[in-house]
């Protein structure tokens, strides 16, 4: 049997399901957090750090990752504070500045508010969110493709860099990546990246923070979506 | 050696012990640890050995290879007892005139003594010299009594007397109760009061739990952890049987790094002569209580000092930290309740159960307790380990402990706490080690670490260097930790090759304080730390790179240029032959000149030249 928890989320009341994660309830309740790295299929690694809100205890309020937050009864959270948005405005212009040749990150980065890019751009094609690694253990339970190196290093590789047995060439991992739709303009050359910046009219700006269903969650995944 | 079923047969064994030593009438204490060993004191052992059983004083006079003794700049270090004589720099060759003078005849050798450095006066006993008599050794001084590869030595110099009293008579809560009230805090660099985490460990559901002692210590210069280690393992097994008892685990770890070979040996022996005596295993001196230890082996990455990635990685998974939502005393090792502590948190435990919490507390500040192991580096003119009461403000521990900068050059800051830690100016030396006041200041104690920088030292390269360190340690899971401090280098290293922009400052500044906020786990959260102290307290060294393009210390190679002063000049040549890169040209007894374009900054013919012609600007 369910059991349900009353949460506070940005002020409102919500009768979640204990066990959920507070990222899936907001969603669910049409408060928009965005996200990368979650699916809600998936298990949450809280690596992109995009979906962190303020956790309010004993008056303090603590930073963390939605998605690995569990509801717990008398939660209060807060997700879109000022600290909240500028601090995710930040992560998203590093992301964005990292791998601006896709159509997700530029919808991230646009739903979080950057509005320049202060960083070099760099045209990289993997932002190790961990979506391909995870549905390939998760869903699969093939383990083909993992983590390999450590930080700068980092990247996604078949183990040992040769294709196993076991890798069906399923292409999930290719389905599940946010780097593969190119922007709207068409890919960017390397030296001549941007900050896209067309799907702004999309956004509705009288009710920041909640779910209008937006064409971006769809670019970018969002668990309404999927 | 027989199992001891009972209190009683431990102490019987000690008095046993200590029987058997009466007939030993001098002991020589050399120095095992791995900073005497690089100088050459396994050759030191061995001429001692020999010297011994020819002059036929094997019998009377006990050579003990202990851990560290803390001055490690000195060695080898002997002690020789009785007199307390501390003999440095000792070589393989003095060991005939030791054993025959100081051994036999009882004359101590001046030639061996310490000399101070500062006013040149000899000192003959360990107790004398300045650089141990204004510390508070409390868990160092254990480390020359004993031999770490030896149960009987730890025993009979008073080890495992805390166990049989928490053993009989001393409830897990009462145990709880005596950490707590000594105030101890957690040593490894977080500071949370280990009483707390005992506490929530215990009320923790659940039969299985786990202890484990985190010697993962991976910050450059420090090695307090390895020294406690390697110098006394049965006092880290002692304290770590306590805590298990404490918070009811039955099974415990030592993580130790794959890179301090001694450590793993000594922890091992430890372990295996602890099991063999009935010390760990099953009903540990006749009691209900059981309890072993494994040693798990690190691979060397920092990032495996987090909690949450040190289990996963003795869980053998990959070394990465994940959230910390649910705290590790609840789901921890193998989502089991685990209770971590650092090697010097685990040392200290024995004696607060010994002496009461009473005793602990009387030493350090309201916040911070006890004292303090700290490793001391840099440009000062005695390098060691030190142990200070908390409390004991950061001037006195460089310059009447550490004797001042080591050379001409004025002290200019101090960094504390490892790469996660920050910087301090010489104006806020009066601060304490204390956990709440220095990270009020921007900094932290962390493990310990302290490295002592003087005006040579560029800030911005300071900086530059711990996040090169970061980048290469962070394990690259989250976003912040792996793009923001690579965004950080990127900046900072336009800054030092002068492209630096003024705005850059600000965005620096910016991106460190996203970083500390966001990312997953310690490292990535205090990872800014070296660039935020660095620009709170030596803005203007960086705006310096920026706006003049000068680096004011003079190291930063694209902004300083090398030039010949053609008055002090004598033209005597040294300078032409040593540079590599032949740069330098000039006739003999003519000035010479430096060819710019030539000039790789390697800085050789500064420390050629014998008449300071050598500028740098």
């Amino acid at each position: 049997m369910l059991k349900y928890v009353d949460v506070s989320i940005d002020g409102a009341i919500i009768h979640a399901v204990k066990g959920t994660s507070v990222l899936d309830t907001a969603v669910e309740y049409g408060i928009c957090i965005p996200h990368l790295c979650h699916v809600p299929y998936l298990s949450d690694i809280g690596a992109c750090r995009l979906c962190i809100v303020e956790h309010v205890v004993n008056g303090r309020s603590e930073i963390t990752t939605s998605c690995t937050l569990n509801v717990e009864e008398g939660m209060v959270i807060r997700t879109n504070t000022d600290r909240i948005r500028k601090l995710r405005r930040n992560l998203a212009e590093l992301l964005v500045a990292q791998a601006p040749n896709s159509r997700a990150i530029q919808d991230i980065a646009l739903r979080c508010g950057v509005t320049e890019v202060r960083y070099p751009f760099r045209n990289d094609d993997c932002v190790l969110c961990g979506r391909c690694v995870r549905v390939c253990a998760e869903v699969w339970q093939a383990r083909a493709i993992g983590f390999v190196g450590r930080g700068k290093d980092r990247h996604v590789e078949y183990a040992l860099g040769v294709r196993p047995d076991f890798c069906k060439q399923c292409g999930n991992c290719v389905q599940i990546c946010p780097m593969t739709i190119p922007p709207c303009d068409g890919p960017m050359k390397p030296g001549e990246e941007y900050l896209c910046r067309k799907c702004e009219s999309q956004l509705m700006d009288e009710t920041p923070g909640s779910c209008s269903w937006c064409k971006l969650g769809e670019g970018f995944g969002c668990g309404r979506y999927v | 050696m027989p199992r001891l079923n009972s209190y009683r047969e431990l102490e019987h064994l000690r008095e046993r012990l200590r029987e058997q030593r009466q007939s030993i009438t001098t002991t020589i204490m050399v120095c095992g640890g791995t900073g005497c060993r690089t100088s050459n004191s396994q050759a030191v052992i061995d001429s001692f050995r020999n010297e011994l059983s020819s002059q036929g004083l094997d019998d009377s006079v006990r050579l003990c290879v202990t851990g560290c003794h803390g001055f490690c700049e000195q060695g080898p270090v002997i002690i020789i007892e009785p007199g307390n004589i501390f003999y440095c720099h000792v070589s393989p060759e003095d060991a005939f005139e030791i054993v025959y003078q100081t051994v036999v005849k009882g004359e101590v050798i001046e030639r061996l003594l310490y000399e101070d450095p500062v006013s040149g006066e000899r000192f003959r006993t360990e107790a004398e010299i300045p650089f141990y008599k204004a510390q508070d050794r409390r868990i160092l001084s254990q480390n020359r009594m004993v031999d770490p590869c030896s149960i009987e030595d730890y025993i009979s110099a008073g080890g495992y007397s805390a166990l049989p009293r928490v053993l009989n008579g001393m409830t897990p809560a009462d145990i709880i109760n005596e950490i707590k009230s000594s105030g101890l805090r957690g040593c490894g660099g977080g500071g949370f009061p280990t009483g707390r985490k005992w506490g929530e460990c215990q009320e923790a559901p659940g039969d299985e739990k786990y202890v484990i002692c985190n010697a993962d210590e991976g910050d450059p210069g420090a090695y307090m952890d390895r020294c406690v280690l390697e110098g006394n393992p049965h006092l880290v097994l002692e304290g770590m049987i306590i805590g298990a008892q404490a918070v009811g685990a039955h099974k415990g770890y030592i993580y130790v790094r794959n890179e301090y070979p001694l450590a793993v040996k000594h922890s091992r022996i430890a372990v295996e002569q602890a099991c063999e005596l009935g010390l760990l295993g099953d009903n540990i001196l006749g009691s209900s209580f059981s309890f072993e230890v494994d040693i798990a082996r690190g691979g060397g990455a920092f990032v495996c000092g987090e909690s949450t990635a040190l289990m996963a990685s003795i869980e053998g998974k990959v070394g990465e930290p994940h959230p910390k939502d649910v705290h590790t005393v609840v789901d921890g090792l193998y989502h089991k309740p685990t209770t971590l502590n650092n090697v010097e948190t685990w040392a200290n435990v024995p004696s607060i159960i010994l002496n009461g919490s009473s005793w602990f507390a009387s030493k350090g500040t309201k916040g911070s307790k006890g004292t303090k192991i700290l490793a001391l580096t840099g440009r000062i003119k005695n390098t060691g380990l030190v142990e200070v009461a908390m409390g004991t403000p950061i001037r006195e521990v460089v310059f009447d402990i550490g004797g001042g900068a080591a050379n001409s050059n004025p002290v200019k800051a101090v960094q504390t706490g490892g790469p996660s830690g920050g910087c301090l100016p010489l104006e806020k030396f009066d601060l304490a080690v204390d956990f709440d006041e220095l990270a009020e200041a921007g900094s932290m104690v962390g493990s310990g670490g302290m490295v002592v920088m003087d005006e040579e030292t560029c800030m911005v390269d300071v900086a530059k260097y711990f996040l090169e360190f970061l980048q290469d340690e962070s394990c690259g899971k989250c976003l912040p930790c792996r793009l923001g401090i690579d965004r950080m280098l990127e900046i900072i290293t336009d800054i030092t090759e002068g492209r630096g922009r003024m705005e850059q400052l600000d965005l620096l500044e910016e991106l460190a304080d996203t970083v500390s906020q966001t990312a997953l786990c310690g490292l990535g959260k205090t990872a800014p730390n070296p660039v935020l102290s660095t620009l709170r307290y030596f803005r203007p060294e960086y705006e310096a790179h920026i706006k003049e393009k000068k680096c004011p210390a003079g190291v930063c190679k694209a902004l300083i240029t090398y030039s010949i002063d053609p008055d002090k000049c004598t033209g005597c040549g040294v300078c032409v032959r040593g540079c590599v890169h032949g740069a330098i040209t000039g006739e003999k007894k003519q000035v010479h000149v430096i060819d710019d374009q030539l000039c790789q900054r390697c800085g050789i013919c500064r420390s050629e030249c014998k008449f300071d012609a050598i500028r740098v600007t």
